[in-house]
């Protein structure tokens, strides 16, 4: 059984990846800090007699659950939103500005230039992400960015192997095709700080 | 073939290289959050952290025995609960048959060589006490 210091120095480790990953999966900040909060009460609340080596698989899991969940109830909702914003359409985002927002942490002492290169190519990243299909986005980011390796990633999606070579290959293509369209190829990635 | 093989393990290393590339980015960027979603990544954190010790002092209470956590404790007390009334009900259930075999039973009246009505009747029990006396 893991110890509270063990989860608390795991979610420290991963709440701000599995914060991007929902940002990029729902497109809602708020929303998204609502399902990794979700997340992180029901693997301590659910899970914990199990070990901490057993934390990241379960993390995942119940996070991609989470964002389904939080899809369905969308598509719910989505129906009377739109109905009711024909009635009225104000300027939400606008009103909710907040300078807190904006501040960044762990601003590196780049210069401006690159800075804003890396600002721009996050940018297409991002919107990448955002576009591509949904089992081509887990596969990715489960494959990728967590680290899990093609096995791992067939158990947790739920399907074969060569399921998720085949989505890892094809959002890896598409997100490669963009940025060189974007004048950003495979050699350019490493001076903005992408490790290799 | 091995051409091929050659090929595709080439192929895959490129998709690797890229991918590792792109999540270096990505991991880059996620550790810029604004200090609020920290703050709020940090609140959910504590909060987990809080239920877990719940959980793990509900867990600790009787890690000995086959009860092992508040809802099994629980559930114990239940089944206790309902052998003790399934208990009380076989113990009734015998003590009303062995006293109903104290009593005198129909299959006595039945098998007497009187009529029914004679013990029904109220100079009966007089006039046969009589005749024991007699005796």
């Amino acid at each position: 059984m893991a110890s509270s210091q063990e989860l608390s120095d795991f979610l420290r480790d991963v709440e701000r990846r599995a914060f991007k990953q929902t940002v990029y999966a729902v497109r809602d900040d708020h929303a998204a800090l609502d399902i990794v909060q979700d997340a992180m009460l029901k693997l301590a609340e659910k899970y914990a007699d199990k070990p901490a080596v057993e934390y990241p698989m379960l993390f995942q899991r119940i996070l991609q659950n989470t964002m389904r969940d939080y899809w369905r109830r969308q598509k719910v909702r989505n129906l009377w939103t739109t109905l009711l914003s024909s009635f009225g359409a104000g300027k939400d985002g606008e009103e909710d500005h907040d300078p807190l927002d904006t501040i960044d942490v762990e601003d590196e002492g780049t210069n401006p230039a690159t800075q804003l290169e890396r600002s721009q190519t996050m940018k297409v990243i991002e919107k990448a992400l955002e576009k591509l299909p949904a089992r081509q986005r887990e596969a990715f980011v489960l494959r990728y960015w967590e680290d899990m390796d093609v096995a791992e990633t067939a158990e947790m999606m739920g399907c074969s192997q060569g399921s998720v070579k085949t989505h890892c290959s094809r959002a890896v293509h598409t997100l490669a095709t963009l940025l060189e369209k974007q004048g950003l190829g495979s050699r350019a990635l490493p001076q903005l700080g992408a490790e290799s | 073939m091995t051409t091929e093989n050659n090929n595709q393990d080439f192929q895959e290393q490129e998709i690797d290289l890229q991918a590792k590339q792109i999540v270096g980015l990505l991991d880059a960027h996620a550790n810029r959050l604004s200090m609020r979603t920290l703050k709020q990544l940090e609140n959910g954190r504590e909060l987990a952290v809080k239920a877990h010790v719940q959980q793990i002092s509900g867990l600790s209470i009787n890690r000995d025995s086959t009860l092992s956590n508040l809802s099994a404790w629980a559930e114990h007390h239940r089944m206790v609960s309902a052998g003790l009334v399934l208990g009380v009900i076989i113990a009734g259930f015998v003590l009303m048959q062995s006293l109903s075999h104290q009593q005198p039973s129909d299959a006595f009246l039945l098998s007497a060589d009187l009529p029914p009505e004679a013990f029904v009747d109220r100079g009966f029990e007089p006039s046969l006490n009589d005749v024991h006396a007699k005796l």
